[in-house]
Formats: structure tokens, C-alpha cells, sequence
């Protein structure tokens, strides 16, 4: 059989990332090729060149045999490549006739032919099995899973050759993803390619032909036949090329003062019974896959979402649940996931953002005393080396690490007692991580309890003392950080049980 | 389409995604204190706009316009709007909107002018409006901000409601002033300036000074320009929202005394389309609608410009018409210079 | 979560409760417009000391009118109202009053299905409810068309109105004759219109402007407000830098005169003399004071409801009017536009009407 798609050493490097270094990928008519990788591996990137969103610096695409370089994701379309992404682009006010065809909607001197619209809709929904969605409904009104199908039937309305699908599964539960794979498999029997991204080690063996696996932007495996042994593939996944240095704990908590004490946290549909402590001094690692409620629990602590049942405790004091307030006022500070959009004021400068939490500290009957609100704010910056050593300077032109650091900041000027960080350093360049680390480490050594999420299972080891495993919203596993390592992680976060 | 496509790649190389990339090069090479200075450059748009506006006036209006009398007559004809103004850019720069200005202002001139109200005197008639529009705003604030509802939806149901309750109180008839200390208002001149003038810098000086200075309006921009981040630094953002709207409530309590007194009337027809001048003025002052960012004087300056624009065309004798038509025009013109001078500028 | 102090004793809480409350009972008091005297009694109404007044076959009269803020539509449906009370064999029925076209068309077919016994109409919209009036007399229901006219004679039994024309004639009679005793050879007349768009102030203008070319005058400057208090004195203010000088002005309008006259005392203008329009009770108590620039207001009378409700029982019962030969109401009658000066103020500040 013929490639259908070939693609050879592609480079796609951003300002502090070489996000692909170098990635191979063939995939056949006809075949579901999966795509392994951990979070950062470059998946996600990958998929963007191919779709047209990005343009690769160096390397080769071949389609049907020609190189191409696709501009725009209407250009790939129209060749036969389309994607579906995990946020599905669907307008939830149009009917389904008219997302799939939309955009190349059958019409006659302008005036849309809705009955022959409807009628091809019909046949598309018909060849993926699901002759029950009827092109008239309005797509809002749909599951997660139909507006999956409803995106396939967008897709093979344009003829695609090859459907890109990234974690379809994640939002589908199991009786839905045995239908997807039906699905799947009507399609690669009419000749249709599928290259399949999931984290689920089970669905691929069941779904896929073959696997491509990559790892920090390179290609580590193509084409590996989908049932090589799980221990392969884990050991492909996380072999690393770069390592973070990692600061060690300077003295072990013993004795250490229990800050934060979480018991039975439970909020319905995304995390059940989760207990845990955090001492002072010591760094707490929560790992999941997304999705798994970690993201959640964090929030739930810092008074962000309102528990259901369960109670925090900081310093022997109930938390008032899903008070934002109550939660900083004993002591508590967040790093969000999402930085720029819940983290930061980005049009404000620096300073402002470092004491926004602190500023009660500064004013008398209401007014800000500027100068020491500045000279305050700018010391603690300095402390953690903001670069560049600009207090004024506006947020938004900071580099992502730097704006990490100020958001650090933030809590450092308030004299927080425990720091929660989701995702500390997404969005940070190498160079910048190993300063965050040393950040958090020295932020713990004096005194501070640090709560960690990550998706880099490798971070959450190196940093944390203490390892809790978060899986759909269950913790399955909690232990010392040094006695348990990645692939253990791994598996654990995928498969539910240690291998 | 690239929006779209965008989207999932924050899951894996979000810093270095375009936009980071282009801002970054922005950075570069523009200022640092890029925001800072885009809204000087933006006031001085609006200056360069009241600049032509006299020289246009100079030019057709045979030395009516460049006097005394008649430049404090603009100033004092955009006091009562300019106070309105003063609120609503609070209110934006928070992310809200209030439509009910108008309305407030009429419902306190007309509470405040009840033949009871004017039986206690001058400074309960002042009192009474003052509460009354701190009270509107309340239930405008509490609804937005504790019930959860679209600003939008709530203010315009207050306006709706507000001039209808006007309507009621006054039985849709011009209630005068008989009380001679509100009238006085209007006609007493301190160092021959009138008190109104004084009246609205002083609102204006108090508001900026709340606005960047104080905590409240360090608040304000937190809260307009990012709720959620504001929220999790330890803001209480519905409490400030709501006192957001007692605010401009408060500035429509003040501006139903001043029209009290310049028209010697409580009337529910008081502050017709306010909502929209006011909105009007903020916008081309610079303040952005999706709130967080904005200046006071850029407000106050769009304020004049609009009022001076009135004033020229009264002074041509121009039919109201032709006004209209062009205040319109003159919108978009101001909006467009301004966008000029800020894409020359470094 | 071991807060010492009762609830009672937080200082702040309680204060703002205090203040709340106590604010919320000072608003309370503050609604009231009793004037505390018995309500005036000198309504614009007919008397009716002839055979007509005699009670007559029972007639019940329907009532519908644009809603407004200004006295003077107000004063109509209060005129409106008065006057169906003084007769014993009237039943009033008004609708709610209204400024959207569609539902004062609903509002009189519902009065139509009740088969009143007569319709008074001041249509929002003159052509736009031409069609429901002549569904009206075609159903046999007698129509009086108040002052704003229906497209076709057919859709009323008797239209009265004022004199839109004829207040511009006698605005500008009056100051001619003043601007021709005092001697003024080229007088600056200000104008100080209504709602442009609309055809009556148009009609205001027209005859305004062509009864001072007969005495040679012509208007300097002339600025449209919009019938409120706020815009009158907006435009006025505006107006009064344009013009450092005035001879006359003449608003068309008391109710926004209000705001006219404001501006002019804040500007310490008095070189002028001023004249009114509709003749509202304010104006006419100002003109008989006699301190002011207002010397004198034309009128549009609100009565013209009173004497509509008069008219629709005569029809209804198949009377004419006593003093006329004829046995039938007239088809139409207008208004005279009346000048009020100080010399004459004494007999109509019974018929001015409260803004």
C-alpha cells in the first residue's frame, strides 16, 4: 500500500522551544495510526502543521506522494486532510445540515438548497452508522459524542482522505467510545485514513494498526505494530533527552507543623473522597492525566469551586467552602493553570500585579501610598529575579517564566502559609523551569507548604517530597516521591493499576 | 479559522504560541509602558478634535464663540452630563454598563421636587436625591453582581422602571423648584465662575483622584480587566461590582441637583438619552467597553467635545437636523484620529 | 470561627443597617405631592346652564389619548375625565393612554366591541388611526376627532382642534405690534420651536414666519427643543451666546418655557420680551406678575377635551348645539389661538392648565 501521508524531519521551533526537532510520521490509506506522546512531546504541534494552522520551519510533508505545505486548515481541507479537535468547532445555533456543510453550503444563485443539504447530510450521518441524528436537529441540543459524529460527517463532506482526531475519547464515556470505534472502523473500510491521538493505552490496542511514538519533539518509534507490550511503549514514552535539575530538599519535613488537611473532599462528577495533608516545608505533587479532577481539587481548596462534602483545614481551622477570601485570609495562594486569564491583569504593570492581594497593606483610608506599594512590590520581584528588573513594565510583554514569577510574587509579598501551583511552569522555557523549581524549593525551605499539580510526571516527581495519583477523580495512589517512579506514574494515571 | 485552530495548542506549547511571539517583538520595540502612553495618545486625539471644533468655532461664529460667557457656558451645559459621565466610566472600566443614567436622574429630580420634599427644605431635597440615586444603583449593583444577571438586562429594566416610577410620583407633570437655595445653584457665581463649573470639578477631581489612587479604583481595573484572575487574588469582585453601580447612582444623585437647579424643574422627562451620551463620551475618551482599561479625563473630554459641538451649531443657527447628522459623523471622526494617532505613534 | 462579639454588637453593621433605614423612611416621606389644599376647582369644563345640560338618554363615551410627560396631554385626559363627571347621563370609559400606533388601535376596536355609546380619539397618530375611527363610524359609532386630524372627513362625526397656523399668526401679531409702538427698525426675533419633526410645529412656524413678513420682520435664529423642560433650557442657553442682543423671542411652548425661562435668569438676560405658547397655568400666573421678559403666551387651549366630551353626548343624544340654529353638531370646529397679556390674564387663569 501507498503512503498517504508522509512526513520527514519537520522542525517547528517557537521563541524558547523547539516544540518538534525533527518528526516522522507515515501513515497508510486506510489504517488507524496512533499517535503516543506525553504531555510537551509535541502532539499537539504536530497536528497543527499538519492541518495548516502552522508552518513547519524545516522538513518535508508529502500528500498523495507531493509535497505540499499547506497555509490555511481550508487549504488542507480541500486537499482531503481534515481534524478534529478535542474543543469542537461546531455552531451550537446552527442545525447539522448546516455545520456540516458550512462553509460549502449546496446552493443555487445564492439561496441555500436545504432539502438536497439535508438529504447529503443524511447519507454522511448513514455511512458513520448513526442514522438517528436528524439534520434538522439544532446541534446545541446534542451529546459530546453526537457532535463528534457530526464533525466526522463535516469532514467526509469535504471528502477527506484523512481524519486527524486528537483525545476523542476523553470526553465520551465507555459505551460511547465502543460506538466512536465503529465509527472509526466504517471509515478506515471505505479507505479513509485515521490518525488517532489518546493517552489510553487499552483503546489503542484495541482500535489501532500501528504507532508512531514521540517523545520532547522527536519521533522515538514509527510504526510500531499497536500491541507492543505496554512496558515498551512507557519506556519509549518517557526515556528523556532533557533533564531538569531538580533542587532535593535541603532537610527532610520531619516534625514539620501540618499546615493544610484536606478530609473526604468530594464534589459530584469530578472528584470523590480525596484526603491528604500538607506539612510546612514539604512540596505535595498531585498527577493526572486532564481530566482526571486534579485541576478541580486544587480549586476546591482554594475556595474557587464549592466542595460538596469533605472539609479543609488550614492551621486546625475549618475553611469556609467556596470562599475565595476565607481561603486567603488563612493563608492560602493560588498559581493558576491558566495564567494569562486567571492569573494575571495583563495590562497592568508589574507592581500592581504583585501587590493586587496585598493592597489593604498599603493604603490608609483607602488611598494606595504608591511609593511604598511600588518599593514593597519591586523588592519582592527583585527577590525572584523579574526579568527584565522593570516594576512599570506591563505584564503582557513579560516572558511566560517571568510572569510565572510574578504571580509568585504576588503571594510571597503577602506572606502566604501555603502555595498551591497548577501547572507551575506550562508555557515556561527551559531555561526558565529549573528557576521556578529553585523558587518553589526555596519558598518551601522557608516554611511554606507547597501544593503542586502537573501533567509532567517527571516534574511532579523531581520537585515534590510527596506523590498523590489522581485518577478519574480518585486518588489511587499516595506515597514519598523517591519510591515510585515515571513509568509506575504512567501507568498508574492510565491504566488505573500499577503494571 | 485561526482562532480556532489555535485553541488546543495551549495543551502543549502555550508561551510560544503566535501571539506570544508578536507580542513579544511588539515589546521590543514599542515602550514598555505601552498602556500607559496609548491613553495619553488617545487624550491627545480628543484635544486635537476640541482644538478644530474652536478654530471652526472662531472661524463661523463672528466672535460668539471665543468669549467668557460663552465658554463657560459649554462648560456648565456639559457639567450635568459630564457628572453622568464620571460614573459610567467607573461603571466600564469595572466591565459593566448602566443604560438607567437617564432614568436616575430623572426619578431623583423628581423625588427630590415633591411638594413634601421641597416642604423640608433645600438640604433634605439634596439628600433625597443623592439617596435616591445611591439606592437605584444598589438594586442595579445587587442584582448584577449577587443575583448574577446581564448588566445589560438589569439597567435597561431599570431604566424602563425608574422613569416609570418618575412618571407616577410626578403624575407625568413638571414639578417646579420653589425652594430658592436649589435655584441659586444655578446662578451663583463664585470669582465669576458658576458654582456648577465648581461642582463638576470637583466631581470630576474626587473621581480621579478614586480612580488612581485609592484602592477602590485599583479595584475597579482589576475587576474590569480581569474578574477571574481579581476573584482568585483575593478581590471580592460582586461586592465591588455592586458599589460599582451605588456609584454611578450617586453621580446621577448629584446631576439631578444640578438640573434641578438650571431648569428650576423635577421632571420625569429629565435626562433624556443620557445612557447614550454618556456611553458615547467614554468610548471615544478611550476607555474600552470590555472594561479594565480606561481614563477619566478622556471621558470628561469626550464630553466636551460633544457639548461644544451642540454649542457651535446653535451658534450657526444650524436646524436640528443637520446636528444630529453631523454629531454622528463626528463620532466616528474623533474615533478614527484617535486610532490614527496611536498607529503613528512609537 | 469563634467570633466573641454577638452579631449585635458589630458597630459597622449596625450603623449601616441604622442609615439604610433610616434612609429608606426619609425617602418614604418624600413621595407625597399633596398640595394639603382641596383640589382646585376651576376645571376647564362647560358649565351647561342651557336646555343641553338637562340630563339626557344615557351615553356611555369612550376615551382614548397618547400618553405623555407633558402637562398638556395630561391636562387634556384630567379635562377629558372632569368634564364626563359633571354630567349624570355620561358613562366614562377611558382606555390606557398610549404612544405606540398598534396598541391605541387595539385599545379603541376593544371600545368598539363594547359598542360604546361615542369615541373621542386623540389619535398618537392622526393618519394611522384613520382606519380604526372609520371602523368606528361604520359600526355606527359617533367619532370626534380631537385636535390631531384623521386622514378623511369620513373617519368623524365632528372634528375639533386648534389653531397651529393661527398661534404663529398670533405670536408674531403680538410682537410686531410691540417691536412697531417701541419703535425697533430691524428687530432680532428668536424662535424657540418644539419637536421639529412634528407637523404642528411646523404649522408654527409657517404662520409665525409669515405674518412678521407683513411687518417686515423676519426671524434671526430659530432652535427646535423637544417639548421637555431640560431641552428648553439647553437651547436657550446656547442660543442666548449666539445672540447678544434679542428684540423678542417667542417659545412655543410653556412647559419647556420653563427651562427657557430658566436659562434666560441664569444668563441675567432681560433686554427682550418674551412670548409663550399653549398657555399653561405658570405661564399666565408669570404674565400677570408682570417681572419677568414673559408678557404674554398665545393659547392651544387642553379645554378643547372638556368641550369634546360635550360634544360627543350632544351627538350621541341627537342634540345641536343650543346657540346654533342648526339642529345638528357642527362637522368641525377650530380653535381660536388667543393672546393672553396682562390686560386679559384675569379671565383665562382659569383655564391654564399645571405643567
Amino acid at each position: 500500500m501507498d503512503a498517504l501521508l508522509t512526513v520527514s524531519g519537520v522542525v517547528k521551533e517557537f521563541p524558547g522551544v523547539r516544540a518538534l526537532d525533527g518528526v516522522d510520521l507515515e501513515v497508510l490509506a486506510g489504517e488507524v495510526h496512533c499517535l503516543l506522546g506525553q504531555n510537551g512531546a509535541g502532539k499537539s504541534t504536530l497536528i497543527k502543521v499538519l492541518s495548516g494552522a502552522h508552518r513547519a520551519d524545516s522538513g518535508e510533508v508529502r500528500w498523495q506522494g507531493a509535497p505540499v505545505a499547506f497555509g490555511t486548515p481550508v487549504a488542507a481541507l480541500r486537499a482531503g486532510l481534515a481534524t478534529i479537535y478535542q474543543e469542537l468547532d461546531l455552531v451550537d445555533g446552527l442545525t447539522v445540515a448546516e455545520n456540516v456543510f458550512l462553509g460549502h453550503e449546496p446552493a443555487t444563485l445564492g439561496f441555500s438548497r436545504r432539502g438536497a443539504m439535508n438529504d447529503a447530510t443524511r447519507v454522511l450521518l448513514d455511512r458513520l452508522g448513526h442514522p438517528g441524528i436528524r439534520p434538522t436537529r439544532e446541534v446545541g441540543s446534542l451529546s459530546a459524542a453526537g457532535k463528534q459524529v457530526v464533525s466526522m460527517a463535516r469532514a467526509l463532506s469535504h471528502h477527506a482522505r484523512l481524519i486527524v482526531m486528537d483525545e476523542p475519547s476523553a470526553v465520551l464515556d465507555s459505551g460511547e467510545v465502543a460506538n466512536l470505534f465503529r465509527v472509526i472502523r466504517q471509515l478506515t473500510a471505505d479507505g479513509v485514513a485515521v490518525v488517532y491521538i489518546s493517552h489510553r493505552l487499552d483503546e489503542i490496542r484495541q482500535i489501532g494498526d500501528r504507532v508512531t511514538v514521540l517523545k520532547d519533539g522527536r519521533t522515538v518509534a514509527v510504526g510500531l505494530p499497536a500491541d507492543t507490550p505496554t512496558p515498551e511503549v512507557v519506556r519509549l514514552m518517557t526515556g528523556r533527552n532533557v533533564e531538569y535539575a531538580f533542587p532535593r530538599a535541603t532537610a527532610a519535613p520531619a516534625g514539620a507543623t501540618e499546615i493544610l488537611r484536606v478530609e473526604g473532599l468530594s464534589r459530584r462528577g469530578e472528584f470523590q473522597d480525596v484526603s491528604f495533608s500538607v506539612h510546612s516545608g514539604e512540596i505535595v505533587g498531585l498527577a493526572g492525566l486532564v481530566g482526571s479532577g486534579r485541576s478541580e481539587i486544587l480549586e476546591t481548596v482554594y475556595g474557587a469551586r464549592k466542595a460538596d462534602a469533605g472539609t479543609v483545614t488550614v492551621d486546625g481551622k475549618a475553611l469556609r467552602s467556596g470562599s475565595v477570601r476565607a481561603a486567603i485570609r488563612a493563608g492560602l495562594g493560588l498559581a493558576p493553570e491558566e495564567r494569562k486569564s486567571q492569573g494575571l491583569l495583563l495590562h497592568e504593570p508589574v507592581f500592581q500585579n504583585v501587590s493586587v492581594s496585598s493592597l489593604g497593606r498599603f493604603s490608609r483610608g483607602g488611598f494606595v501610598q504608591r511609593g511604598r506599594e511600588l518599593a514593597e512590590a519591586a523588592r519582592v520581584a527583585e527577590q525572584l529575579d523579574v526579568r527584565p528588573a522593570d516594576p512599570k513594565r506591563v505584564v503582557r510583554t513579560l516572558s511566560g517564566g517571568n510572569q510565572q514569577k510574578v504571580v509568585l510574587a504576588r503571594w510571597l509579598l503577602r506572606g502566604c502559609r501555603l502555595l498551591i501551583l497548577d501547572e507551575p511552569t506550562r508555557g515556561v522555557d527551559v531555561g526558565a523551569r529549573t528557576e521556578i523549581y529553585r523558587l518553589v524549593r526555596d519558598l518551601a525551605d522557608s516554611g511554606v507548604g507547597v501544593l503542586l499539580v502537573s501533567s509532567e510526571i517527571p516534574e511532579v516527581l523531581g520537585l515534590s517530597d510527596r506523590v498523590l495519583v489522581v485518577r478519574e477523580g480518585r486518588v489511587v495512589h499516595a506515597g514519598p516521591a523517591d519510591e515510585i517512579d515515571e513509568s509506575a506514574v504512567l501507568d498508574l494515571v492510565m491504566e488505573g493499576a500499577v503494571a | 479559522m485561526t482562532d480556532r485552530t489555535e485553541a488546543p495548542a495551549a495543551v502543549e506549547v502555550p508561551p510560544a504560541d503566535e501571539q506570544g511571539r508578536v507580542e513579544q517583538a511588539a515589546s521590543a520595540t514599542a515602550s514598555p509602558r505601552l498602556g500607559g502612553r496609548l491613553s495619553e495618545v488617545r487624550n491627545l486625539g480628543l484635544v486635537g478634535v476640541l482644538v478644530i471644533l474652536a478654530i471652526v468655532g472662531v472661524a463661523t461664529t463672528d466672535g460668539a464663540f471665543l468669549t467668557r460667557s460663552n465658554l463657560l457656558n459649554i462648560l456648565v451645559s456639559a457639567s450635568i452630563i459630564g457628572v453622568v459621565t464620571v460614573g459610567m466610566t467607573f461603571v466600564i472600566i469595572g466591565g459593566g454598563i448602566d443604560l438607567s443614567v437617564g432614568a436616575l436622574v430623572a426619578l431623583s429630580s423628581v423625588w427630590a421636587t415633591t411638594l413634601a420634599t421641597q416642604d423640608y427644605g433645600p438640604v433634605v431635597m439634596v439628600l433625597c436625591a443623592l439617596l435616591v440615586g445611591m439606592g437605584a444603583g444598589l438594586v442595579n449593583g445587587v442584582l448584577i453582581a449577587y443575583g448574577r444577571l446581564v448588566a445589560f438586562i438589569v439597567t435597561l429594566a431599570m431604566l424602563v422602571s425608574a422613569r416609570g416610577l418618575a412618571q407616577s410620583l410626578s403624575d407625568r407633570r413638571t414639578q417646579l423648584v420653589t425652594v430658592d437655595a436649589i435655584n441659586d445653584i444655578a446662578t451663583t457665581e463664585v470669582l465669576g465662575i458658576p458654582l456648577l463649573v465648581y461642582l463638576f470639578a470637583a466631581v470630576i477631581a474626587v473621581g480621579w483622584v478614586v480612580l488612581n489612587r485609592t484602592t477602590f479604583g485599583r479595584r475597579t481595573f482589576a475587576v474590569g480587566g480581569n474578574p477571574e484572575a481579581a476573584r482568585l487574588a483575593g478581590i471580592d469582585v460582586r461586592r465591588h461590582t455592586a458599589l460599582l453601580y451605588v456609584v454611578s447612582g450617586l453621580c446621577c444623585g448629584i446631576a439631578a441637583v444640578m438640573i434641578m437647579a438650571r431648569t428650576t424643574t423635577g421632571s420625569s422627562t429629565h435626562g433624556d438619552l443620557y445612557e447614550l451620551d454618556a456611553i458615547a463620551a467614554v468610548i471615544i475618551g478611550g476607555t474600552l467597553l470590555t472594561g479594565g482599561r480606561g481614563t477619566l479625563i478622556g471621558s470628561i473630554l469626550g464630553v466636551l467635545v460633544f457639548t461644544t459641538i451642540t454649542n457651535l451649531f446653535v451658534l450657526n443657527n444650524l436646524p436640528t437636523e443637520v446636528q444630529n447628522i453631523a454629531k454622528g459623523l463626528i463620532i466616528v471622526a474623533a474615533v478614527l484620529l484617535q486610532r490614527r494617532s496611536r498607529a503613528s505613534s512609537p | 470561627m469563634t467570633d466573641l462579639r454577638p452579631a449585635g454588637f458589630d458597630r459597622r453593621r449596625f450603623l449601616a443597617v441604622g442609615g439604610v433605614v433610616g434612609a429608606g423612611a426619609l425617602l418614604a416621606a418624600c413621595t407625597s405631592n399633596d398640595t394639603g389644599e382641596a383640589t382646585n376647582d376651576n376645571s376647564q369644563v362647560a358649565t351647561g346652564s342651557n336646555d343641553n345640560a338637562a340630563p339626557g338618554t344615557k351615553v356611555t363615551i369612550g376615551f382614548s389619548g397618547p400618553q405623555s410627560d407633558h402637562g398638556w396631554i395630561a391636562a387634556i385626559s384630567k379635562n377629558a375625565a372632569d368634564s364626563a363627571k359633571r354630567f349624570s347621563d355620561v358613562t366614562f370609559e377611558p382606555v390606557e393612554a398610549t404612544n405606540e400606533v398598534t396598541r391605541q388601535i387595539s385599545s379603541v376596536e376593544t371600545l368598539i366591541d363594547k359598542k360604546v355609546g361615542a369615541l373621542v380619539i386623540l389619535p398618537f397618530d392622526g393618519k394611522a388611526l384613520t382606519a380604526v375611527a372609520r371602523k368606528a363610524m361604520d359600526a355606527g359609532i359617533p367619532v370626534v376627532n380631537l385636535d390631531r386630524e384623521f386622514d378623511t372627513p369620513q373617519a368623524y362625526r365632528t372634528l375639533i382642534k386648534g389653531d397651529n397656523y393661527g398661534m404663529g399668526v398670533a405670536a408674531a401679531t403680538y410682537i410686531g405690534e410691540q417691536m412697531k409702538s417701541k419703535g425697533v427698525a430691524n428687530p432680532v426675533i428668536v424662535e424657540i420651536a418644539g419637536i421639529d419633526s412634528l407637523q404642528l410645529t411646523q404649522d408654527r412656524s409657517r404662520g409665525f414666519a409669515e405674518t412678521l413678513a407683513k411687518y417686515g420682520f423676519n426671524v434671526t435664529a430659530r432652535q427646535a427643543a423637544q417639548f421637555t423642560v431640560e431641552s428648553g433650557q439647553q437651547v436657550t442657553a446656547n442660543l442666548l451666546q449666539a445672540q447678544r442682543k434679542i428684540d423678542a423671542v417667542w417659545n412655543h411652548d410653556d412647559d419647556q418655557g420653563v427651562g427657557v425661562l430658566a436659562a434666560i435668569n441664569q444668563a441675567n438676560r432681560s433686554e427682550f420680551i418674551m412670548v409663550g405658547g399653549a398657555g399653561s397655568a405658570n405661564a399666565m400666573r408669570l404674565i400677570k406678575e408682570d417681572k419677568g421678559v414673559l408678557k404674554a403666551t398665545v393659547t392651544y387651549s387642553p379645554s378643547m377635551a372638556s368641550s369634546a366630551i360635550s360634544l360627543a353626548r350632544l351627538i350621541a343624544q341627537n342634540k345641536g348645539l343650543s346657540d346654533l340654529v342648526e339642529k345638528q353638531v357642527p362637522k368641525s370646529i377650530t380653535l381660536a389661538s388667543e393672546t393672553i397679556t396682562k390686560e386679559n390674564v384675569d379671565q383665562y387663569l382659569s383655564l391654564g392648565f399645571e405643567s
